[in-house]
C-alpha cells in the first residue's frame, strides 16, 4: 500500500497563468495536496506554451500540471463566481497570479477573499509582488532573471572568455519563475503551519534576489560582481575531446588530487603553488594547462579518474544523459506519464520523504475534467 | 507572531546549500542553532581564495539570526551532546556527504532514538542513495549533472556553469520540503528523513525540457532566445554595459512597442506582424530594436515600456538591487547591523505575510560559540562546571 504523502488532506485552489504560480501548485500537488486548477474558459494559457509534444500537449504544461485536477470557471459570471466561492470554502490555500489591476473585478482581491474566506491562506504570486511601487510591473522569464541580479552575472567562465562583448545571458528554461514557485510554496506552507488564514504576498523578483544573495553580500564587502571577472581562477567549464566537464577544487586535498590527476609533479614542488592564494594568482597559467590536458581526453575517463581522487568533477549532461543517468535511474526520479502522442517522462520532486521518490502517476487533466468539484456542497476540509 | 515561531532547528549544515535552507527557516522565525567547531570551521566562514580574495563568502548572509555553538563531532561526548540538542529540536539539518552522519553516529535512526518524531533534513549533491551518492560536488557540478548547465549558454558556445543561485535554490527546495515534513508530523505524529538531492534540483529546473526530450524533441542551448516570444533579448542602452531585457509576449505588446518606437508601420509590416513572423525574422528585427534602445537610458526605457504594457527590465547589478525602493519597501532588501557596528545590505524575506511584518533578519553574524550559555546551559540544563569540563576535554571546541 502506498504511504500517505506529506500534504495529504490539504486542498489547494490554483489560478495560474504563469509558471511561478503553477510551479507552486505542482510542488504541493506532488507532495500530496489536492490541487484544483480553476482555469478560465478555454484553459490556462500555459497549455499553449511550446515546445508542444506530438499530439500538441505543451511539455511545460504537462510538467506543471501532472496530478492536478481541473475545473473551468468564468469569474465574470455570477453563477461561476458563486461556485468558485463554494470551492474556496472547502480549500485550505488559494494560489493566484491574477494581475493586481484585474483582481477586484474577478473577486480575487485580498480584502474580499479575507472577508469571505477568513480561514484560507491566500497566496499571491506575482512577478514583483503585490505591494511596493513596482507591484503592477509585468514580468516574463527573461526580464525577471535580470531583475533578480543573476542575469547580469552570466555567462561566466569559458563562455565569458569566448564572448566577452556579448550581452548578458539568461539561465535555461524558466529558472527565475521556478525560484518564485518554490519560494511561494515554502511561504504558503509556512503560513499553513502558523495556522489561521492570512495573505501571503510572494514575488518572483524577491525569490531571485534571495537566491542571488551572494552578490548582495559581495556588494556589502565593497565589490560589485561582474560576469567577466567572477570566474573561478582555474577550473570551471573544461572542454574534452567528446564533451564538457565542470571542475572545481575548493579544498586543499582536492587540489592535491588535481595535481595527481594531471601528474603535475612540478606543481607539487612549486612553493608558489603551496597555498590557495598563490594558486589563484597563477590561475590563468594553471587553467591553460588543464584545458590543454583535458582536450585530448574523454569525459567519462576524466570524471571517473577525478572522482576516484576526490577531485570534484562532473560531466555536462545533455537531456538524454540526464534521462538515462545511472544515478537518476537508480533513484527512480523519472516517471512515465500519459500525454498526447504517447507517454513522456516527468521528474518527481528533487527531494523525498521516504526511500522512494514521490510518485508522478497521473496525466495533466483536460480543461474542466473535474467540473463536478464545482457542484459539491460547501464543506470545510480537515485543515493542516 | 512570526510564522515559524516556536520551531527549533539543530543545524549541522555547512557550505552554501544547507545553510541557506536553515537561513530561510530562520527568516520566518525558527530558532536555528548552528553547530560548528574550531577544528574545521565551515569553509564559508573561512577565507575563500578561489574567488581571489581573503574574506569569507556568503557566511554573513546565511548565518545571520543563527545561534552558534561549538561542538566537536569527533569526540564521543560531542556526539552525546549533539543528540541532546536534537532531542530538544524539531528539525535536524545536515549537508555532509552521504554516509558521514552515519559514520559519526548521527544517522536518522540515531537521531530518532534521541527524538522519535525528529524531522531530519539531509542535503547532498546526489542524494543519500544510488551509485553516485558519494560524489563530491558544488553548485557548478549540480548544474552540470542535472542538465541545467548544458542547456544554458549561447547556441554556438559551451555550457554555462551555475553558481551560488544553484546552491541557494537547493536550499530553498530543502526549506520547502522541511515545512511539508513538519505539516506531516503535525498530522500523523511521525517524523521522517528528508533527502534533498542537489543535482535533482538542477534537473527539476529544466523539467519541461526533459519532458520534451523524452518525447523525442531536440532541446539545446538557445542563448537569450525563446521558443515563441519575439522580440526577446538584451538590448543596449545609451550607457555602457547597461542592458535592457525586453520580452514581447503577444501581438498587442508588439503593436505597443512599435508605437513607442515611433515606427507604427512595423506593427503591420508582414515580416513582424505576427508572433510567428517576428520569431522567424528576429535576425532583422533585433537590430531595429537595438538602434532604438541605444538612444536612451535604460531607466527611461524600462519605465516607458512598462507603462505601455510591455515586459521590460534593466539587467540589474547588486548596486541597483540594494538601493531599489521597491525591494526595500517589501523588506526583500534590508540593512543588518553587525556585532562590530558595521551596517550592510542583506537579503530579507522572500514574501510578505499579512499576519507578521517582522524583518527577516534581526541579528548579524554570530561569533563562533556565542550562544553556548543559552544552548548548553538553559536549553540542555548543563551546569557551568559541566560546560567547563566539556570545553577542557575539547568536546566543546
Amino acid at each position: 500500500m502506498t504511504a500517505p504523502k506529506p500534504l495529504a488532506g490539504i486542498r489547494v485552489v490554483e489560478r495560474a497563468t504563469g509558471v511561478a504560480a503553477a510551479q507552486a501548485g505542482r510542488l504541493m500537488c506532488l507532495m500530496g495536496a489536492e490541487v484544483i486548477m480553476a482555469e478560465p474558459p478555454g484553459g490556462s494559457p500555459l497549455r499553449q506554451e511550446p515546445p508542444l509534444l506530438p499530439g500538441s500537449d505543451s511539455a511545460l504544461f504537462t510538467f506543471l500540471a501532472t496530478g492536478k485536477r481541473s475545473v473551468t470557471c468564468d469569474l465574470d459570471q455570477p453563477d461561476d463566481r458563486a461556485a468558485f466561492d463554494t470551492l474556496l470554502a472547502s480549500a485550505d490555500l488559494l494560489i493566484d497570479d491574477t494581475a493586481l489591476a484585474d483582481r477586484a473585478r474577478a473577486g480575487l482581491d485580498q480584502a474580499r477573499i479575507s472577508q469571505r474566506h477568513p480561514h484560507i491562506v491566500h497566496l499571491s504570486v506575482l512577478p514583483f509582488g503585490a505591494y511596493g511601487p513596482k507591484a503592477d510591473w509585468l514580468g516574463e522569464e527573461l526580464t525577471l532573471v535580470h531583475a533578480g541580479g543573476e542575469g547580469f552575472l552570466l555567462p561566466n567562465g569559458l563562455s565569458a572568455d569566448l564572448f566577452p562583448d556579448r550581452p548578458p545571458l539568461k539561465i535555461a528554461g524558466h529558472f527565475a519563475q521556478m525560484q518564485g514557485g518554490v519560494a511561494a510554496a515554502f511561504t504558503g506552507l509556512s503560513a499553513l503551519w502558523a495556522g489561521g488564514g492570512q495573505y501571503v504576498d510572494a514575488s518572483v523578483q524577491d525569490a531571485n534576489v534571495a537566491v542571488g544573495a551572494f552578490a548582495i553580500q559581495r556588494f556589502g564587502d565593497g565589490s560589485v560582481e561582474h560576469r567577466l571577472t567572477r570566474s573561478f581562477r582555474f577550473g570551471g567549464v573544461i572542454e574534452c575531446s567528446d564533451g564538457y566537464v565542470e571542475l572545481l577544487t575548493l579544498e586543499e586535498r582536492q587540489w592535491q588530487g588535481l595535481v595527481k590527476l594531471l601528474e603535475a609533479d612540478d606543481w607539487a614542488a612549486d612553493p608558489d603553488l603551496a597555498d590557495a592564494v598563490g594558486r589563484s594568482a597563477r590561475g590563468d597559467e594553471i587553467n591553460r594547462r588543464i584545458r590543454d590536458w583535458a582536450s585530448h581526453r574523454k569525459v567519462a575517463d576524466l570524471v571517473a579518474a577525478a572522482q576516484e581522487l576526490g577531485v570534484p568533477m562532473a560531466r555536462y549532461n545533455d537531456a538524454a544523459q540526464v534521462l538515462s543517468g545511472a544515478q537518476e535511474t537508480a533513484r527512480g526520479i523519472f516517471h512515465e506519464v500519459a500525454a498526447s502522442g504517447g507517454t513522456v517522462k516527468v521528474q518527481s520532486l528533487p527531494f523525498r520523504f521516504d526511500p522512494d521518490a514521490l510518485p508522478v502517476d497521473c496525466p495533466a487533466p483536460a480543461p474542466g475534467a473535474d467540473q463536478s468539484l464545482l457542484e459539491e456542497p460547501a464543506q470545510r476540509r480537515a485543515s493542516a | 507572531m512570526t510564522p515559524l515561531s516556536g520551531l527549533r532547528v539543530a543545524d549541522f549544515t555547512v557550505h552554501a546549500a544547507g545553510p541557506f535552507c536553515t537561513h530561510m527557516l530562520s527568516q520566518l522565525g525558527a530558532e536555528v542553532i548552528k553547530v560548528e567547531t574550531a577544528l574545521r570551521p565551515d569553509i564559508f566562514r573561512k577565507s575563500h581564495a578561489v574567488y581571489g580574495r581573503k574574506g569569507p563568502a556568503t557566511f554573513d548572509q546565511v548565518s545571520s539570526n543563527k545561534l552558534s555553538v561549538r561542538l566537536n563531532l569527533k569526540h564521543p561526548d560531542g556526539i552525546a551532546l549533539a543528540k541532546r540538542l536534537v532531542a530538544v529540536s524539531d528539525v535536524a539539518a545536515e549537508s555532509f556527504r552521504a554516509g558521514v552522519m552515519e559514520r559519526l553516529g548521527l544517522s536518522y535512526d540515531d537521531l530518532r532514538a534521541a527524538r522519535p518524531d525528529i524531522v531530519m533534513v539531509s542535503v547532498s549533491s546526489s542524494g543519500q542513495t544510488g551509485p553516485e551518492s558519494h560524489f563530491a560536488g558544488y553548485a557548478p557540478l549540480f548544474g552540470a549533472w542535472g542538465g541545467l548547465g548544458h542547456l544554458s549558454g549561447h547556441a554556438d558556445g559551451p555550457p554555462v556553469e551555475m553558481r551560488h543561485v544553484m546552491d541557494h535554490s537547493v536550499g530553498m527546495n530543502a526549506a520547502l520540503a522541511t515545512m511539508a515534513a513538519l505539516l506531516q508530523r503535525r498530522r500523523t505524529g511521525r517524523g521522517c528523513h528528508v533527502d534533498v538531492a542537489a543535482r535533482e534540483v538542477a534537473s527539476s529546473l529544466v523539467g519541461d525540457a526533459l519532458v520534451a526530450a523524452s518525447a523525442g524533441i531536440t532541446v539545446e542551448r538557445m542563448g537569450n532566445g525563446d521558443l515563441r516570444r519575439a522580440p526577446h533579448g538584451l538590448y543596449p542602452t545609451r550607457d555602457p554595459d547597461r542592458w535592457l531585457a525586453i520580452a514581447v509576449a503577444n501581438d498587442a505588446q508588439w503593436c505597443a512597442l512599435a508605437m513607442l518606437m515611433d515606427q507604427a508601420d512595423l506593427a503591420s509590416d508582414p515580416r513582424y506582424a505576427t508572433e510567428t513572423a517576428r520569431h522567424a525574422n528576429s535576425a532583422t528585427l533585433d537590430p531595429l530594436i537595438a538602434n532604438w534602445s541605444r538612444q536612451s537610458t535604460g531607466e527611461q526605457l524600462a519605465a516607458s515600456l512598462q507603462s505601455a504594457g510591455i515586459p521590460a527590465h534593466l539587467s540589474w547589478a547588486a548596486s541597483d538591487i540594494v538601493s531599489d525602493p521597491h525591494l526595500r519597501a517589501r523588506g526583500a532588501i534590508l540593512d543588518v547591523t553587525e556585532t562590530g557596528g558595521a551596517t550592510r545590505a542583506a537579503v530579507g524575506r522572500v514574501a510578505r505575510f499579512s499576519g507578521d511584518d517582522t524583518p527577516g533578519i534581526t541579528q548579524g553574524t554570530p561569533t563562533l560559540g556565542g550562544a553556548e550559555s543559552y544552548v548548553y546551559g538553559e536549553l540542555l540544563g548543563l551546569s557551568d562546571t559541566d560546560i567547563s569540563a566539556l570545553v577542557a576535554d575539547r568536546a566543546i571546541y
